[in-house]
C-alpha cells in the first residue's frame, strides 16, 4: 500500500522515458549488448574451441575471415572472434557498472559531507575536485602502471572511480546545499540527531536519484578509459575486453589486412558509450520536466 | 588592481596544486615494489657513472633529504637520464613538447570555432532536418571510440587511399636534401592532416552539443525578446546578441573538457607515430623507462593547469560583466 505511489511514480517515469527517442534507441541497444554478455556464459559449452581466451581451433594457423563455423573469423592463433565480442560486451558492462557504483558511492558521500558541513571542509574537498577533475584519467593510470606495473582488472575499476567522483560530488554538493535549508533538516536537528544520522537519513534518499542519474554518464567513461588503457597494452592480461581485442589486431599488425577483426569492437565500444550516454540524457528529460518541453515543443 | 590580485593568487594556487602533485608521486614512488636504484637508473650504466647519478638524484640519502633533492632537481629541470635513449630526460621532453603543442593547440582551436559556428546553426533552427542530422553526428563524434577511429581513417584515407603518410612528421628524403623551407613545411602539413582530423572530428562534437544547448537557453532570455521588438534583422539578433552571448560557456567547457582531449591526443600520438609527450609517455612505460616516465607525466600536469589558467583569464577578458 505505502509503495504504491512509488511504482505509479516509476510507471509514469518509464512512460516518459520510452516515449523519448533516444531513451529508446539506448535502451534497446543496451539490450542487445546485455543480451550478448549472457551469451558470452554458453558460448564456450559448446566446444572448448570457443572459449575466447584459451580456445583454439586446431584447423585454423592464421587469420581467418567469417566462416560458418566462425562467424566473424579468428584471429591470428586461431581465437574465434565472436566469442571474444561477445566475452568482452560481458567485460564492458562489469567495468562500466561497477566502476560507476564505486565513484557514485564516493562522490555522493563526499558531496553531502562537504555540502552540510560547508566552511574548510567544504573548501578543501571541492579544491580537491577541482584538481582532480582536470587531470586526464588515462595519463594517470598510465603513470600508476609505469611504477607498480600491470594492474588487474578490479583496480583498474578503482583507480577509475576514485579519478571520477568530483562530478558526481559537485552536482550532490549542490543538492544538499538546497535540502540543508529544509524545514525538515531543522526539525530533525531539534530533534536531536546527530550529523551522521541526518546525512544519512535524511539528505541521502534525497539526493540518491540524482546521484543514479548520473551513473549513466559514468559508466561511459569507465568503459572508454579501461578499453584505451587495455588497447595500449596496459590492461588485465587475463582479461577479452574490446580494447584488448584491437590491441591485439593492431600489436598483430592486422589492421589493414583483417578488416572483420578491426571493425566489430570499436563499433561495440563506441555503440555502448553512445546508447548509455542516450539513457543519461533520457533520465535527465523524465527528472527535469522543464528540458521534456523544451524537447516536444 | 583588483585583476592583478586575481592573477597572483591563481598563479599561487597553480604552484601549491602542482607542489601537491609533486609530493604525491614521490611518496607513490616510493611506496611501489622494487628498489628505488633500480627504478631511477639505467642498470647498463658503467659503475662510475651510476654512482655519479646516484648520487646526483640523492638515491643513497634519507628519505626526507631525497624528497628535497627531488624538488630541487624538478625546478631545475634535472629529471635523471633516460633508460633507453641514454640522454637526460630534459632535453628529450624539451624537443617533444613542441609536436604536441602544434598538434593539440591547433585541433583544440579549429574544433571550437567549428563547434561554435555550426552549434549556432543548430539551436537556431532547432528541431528541423538539419539540427537533427547536426545533433546526432555531433553524439556520435563524442562517443566514438578514439583509438579505433584513428585507425579507421589511417585504414582509409593513408593505407587504401594512399593520400596520407602512414605516420611520423616528415619525409626523411626530403630533409637530407636542400629543398626550400616551403616545400619543408608543406610536407610536416602533409603529415599533420590525418591526426589533426581526428582529433577535429573527436572534438568538435562535444563542442557542438555544448554550443547548441548554451544557444538554445540564451535565446529564452529577456533580451532576445526585447531584440525582437526592437526589431533588429533575425541575423543580428543570432549573431550579435544570441551567439556571442552563448559563446562564454563553451569557452569555460575548453579547460574542463581538456582532461579527455588530453587522453585523446595522447590515443592519437600513439596510432599516427607523432613525435609529442603523450606517445613518448606511452612508450616510456611500455619500456620501464621510469625517469622519462615520470618527467612527461608531470610535464602534461603542468599543462593541464596552465591551459585551465588560460581558460580562465580568457572568460574573464572575454565578458565584461566578470571582474575579480
Amino acid at each position: 500500500m505505502l509503495k504504491n505511489p512509488y511504482i505509479q511514480r516509476f510507471i509514469k517515469g518509464w512512460q516518459i522515458f520510452i516515449q523519448n527517442p533516444l531513451g529508446k534507441t539506448g535502451v534497446i541497444i543496451l539490450f542487445v549488448f546485455m543480451a550478448m554478455a549472457i551469451a558470452s556464459f554458453f558460448v564456450p559449452l559448446i566446444s572448448p574451441m570457443y572459449d575466447p581466451m584459451t580456445g583454439i581451433d586446431p584447423d585454423i594457423k592464421i587469420s581467418t575471415g567469417p566462416s560458418l563455423i566462425h562467424w566473424l573469423g579468428t584471429d591470428n592463433v586461431g581465437r574465434d572472434l565472436f566469442a571474444q565480442l561477445l566475452e568482452g560486451a560481458k567485460v564492458a558492462f562489469i567495468v562500466g557498472l561497477s566502476s560507476a557504483f564505486f565513484s557514485i558511492v564516493l562522490g555522493t558521500i563526499i558531496g553531502m559531507i562537504s555540502g552540510y558541513s560547508g566552511g574548510i571542509v567544504d573548501t578543501i574537498l571541492m579544491r580537491m575536485a577541482d584538481i582532480i577533475m582536470v587531470m586526464p584519467s588515462l595519463v594517470i593510470l598510465l603513470i600508476l602502471s609505469s611504477l607498480f606495473g600491470q594492474f588487474n582488472i578490479w583496480i583498474i575499476v578503482f583507480i577509475i572511480a576514485i579519478l571520477r567522483w568530483p562530478a558526481v560530488s559537485r552536482v550532490i554538493r549542490s543538492q544538499t546545499l538546497s535540502l540543508k535549508q529544509r524545514p525538515f533538516i531543522e526539525a530533525s536537528r531539534v530533534a536531536g540527531a546527530s550529523h551522521l544520522r541526518i546525512i544519512f537519513r535524511h539528505i541521502m534518499p534525497n539526493v540518491l536519484p540524482l546521484a543514479f542519474l548520473y551513473m549513466t554518464f559514468r559508466v561511459t567513461s569507465a568503459i572508454l578509459v579501461e578499453a584505451a588503457l587495455s588497447f595500449l597494452g596496459f590492461g588485465d592480461p587475463s582479461q577479452v575486453s574490446w580494447g584488448m581485442m584491437l590491441q591485439w589486431v593492431w600489436k598483430s599488425g592486422h589492421m589493414f589486412q583483417a578488416p572483420y577483426w578491426l571493425i566489430p569492437p570499436g563499433i561495440s565500444i563506441s555503440l555502448i558509450t553512445l546508447a548509455f550516454y542516450m539513457l543519461g540524457r533520457a533520465m535527465d528529460e523524465v527528472l527535469d520536466p522543464r528540458l521534456r518541453k523544451e524537447g516536444q515543443s | 588592481m583588483r585583476n592583478q590580485i586575481y592573477i597572483f593568487g591563481k598563479l599561487i594556487e597553480i604552484v601549491i596544486i602542482f607542489f601537491v602533485i609533486l609530493t604525491a608521486l614521490f611518496f607513490l614512488f616510493r611506496l611501489s615494489p622494487g628498489d628505488p636504484i633500480s627504478k631511477m637508473v639505467d642498470p647498463m650504466l658503467t659503475p662510475e657513472d651510476m654512482r655519479h647519478l646516484i648520487e646526483q638524484l640523492g638515491l643513497d640519502k634519507p628519505v626526507w633529504e631525497q624528497y628535497l633533492i627531488y624538488l630541487k632537481n624538478f625546478i631545475t629541470g634535472n629529471f635523471g637520464v633516460s633508460f633507453h635513449y641514454g640522454e637526460p630526460v630534459f632535453n628529450i621532453i624539451k624537443e617533444r613538447l613542441g609536436w604536441t603543442i602544434l598538434l593539440f593547440t591547433t585541433s583544440t582551436i579549429l574544433a571550437a570555432l567549428a563547434g561554435v559556428y555550426l552549434g549556432k546553426i543548430a539551436a537556431w533552427n532547432k528541431g528541423s532536418r538539419l539540427d537533427n542530422v547536426m545533433s546526432i553526428s555531433a553524439l556520435v563524434c563524442y562517443t566514438l571510440f578514439i583509438p579505433w577511429f584513428a585507425l579507421l581513417m589511417l585504414w582509409v584515407l593513408g593505407f587504401k587511399m594512399g593520400i596520407f603518410p602512414l605516420g611520423g612528421i616528415l619525409t626523411p628524403e626530403l630533409w637530407v636534401g636542400n629543398s626550400s623551407l616551403f616545400i619543408r613545411t608543406m610536407d610536416v602539413i602533409h603529415h599533420m592532416i590525418l591526426p589533426l582530423m581526428t582529433l577535429f572530428i573527436i572534438n568538435l562534437g562535444s563542442y557542438l552539443l555544448l554550443m547548441r544547448s548554451s544557444m538554445l537557453s540564451v535565446l529564452r532570455e529577456d533580451y532576445i525578446i526585447t531584440a525582437r521588438a526592437k526589431g533588429l534583422s533575425e541575423k543580428v539578433i543570432r549573431n550579435k546578441h544570441a551567439a556571442k552571448n552563448a559563446a562564454l560557456p563553451v569557452i569555460t567547457s575548453v579547460g574542463l573538457s581538456l582532461a579527455f582531449s588530453i587522453n585523446g591526443g595522447a590515443l592519437t600520438e600513439q596510432i599516427f607515430t607523432w613525435p609529442g609527450i603523450g606517445r613518448e609517455l606511452i612508450f616510456a612505460v611500455s619500456n620501464n623507462d621510469y625517469p622519462l616516465a615520470q618527467a612527461c607525466f608531470l610535464l602534461i600536469a603542468l599543462v593541464v593547469l596552465i591551459a585551465n589558467l588560460i581558460v580562465d583569464f580568457l572568460y574573464a577578458y572575454l565578458d565584461p560583466r566578470i571582474r575579480y
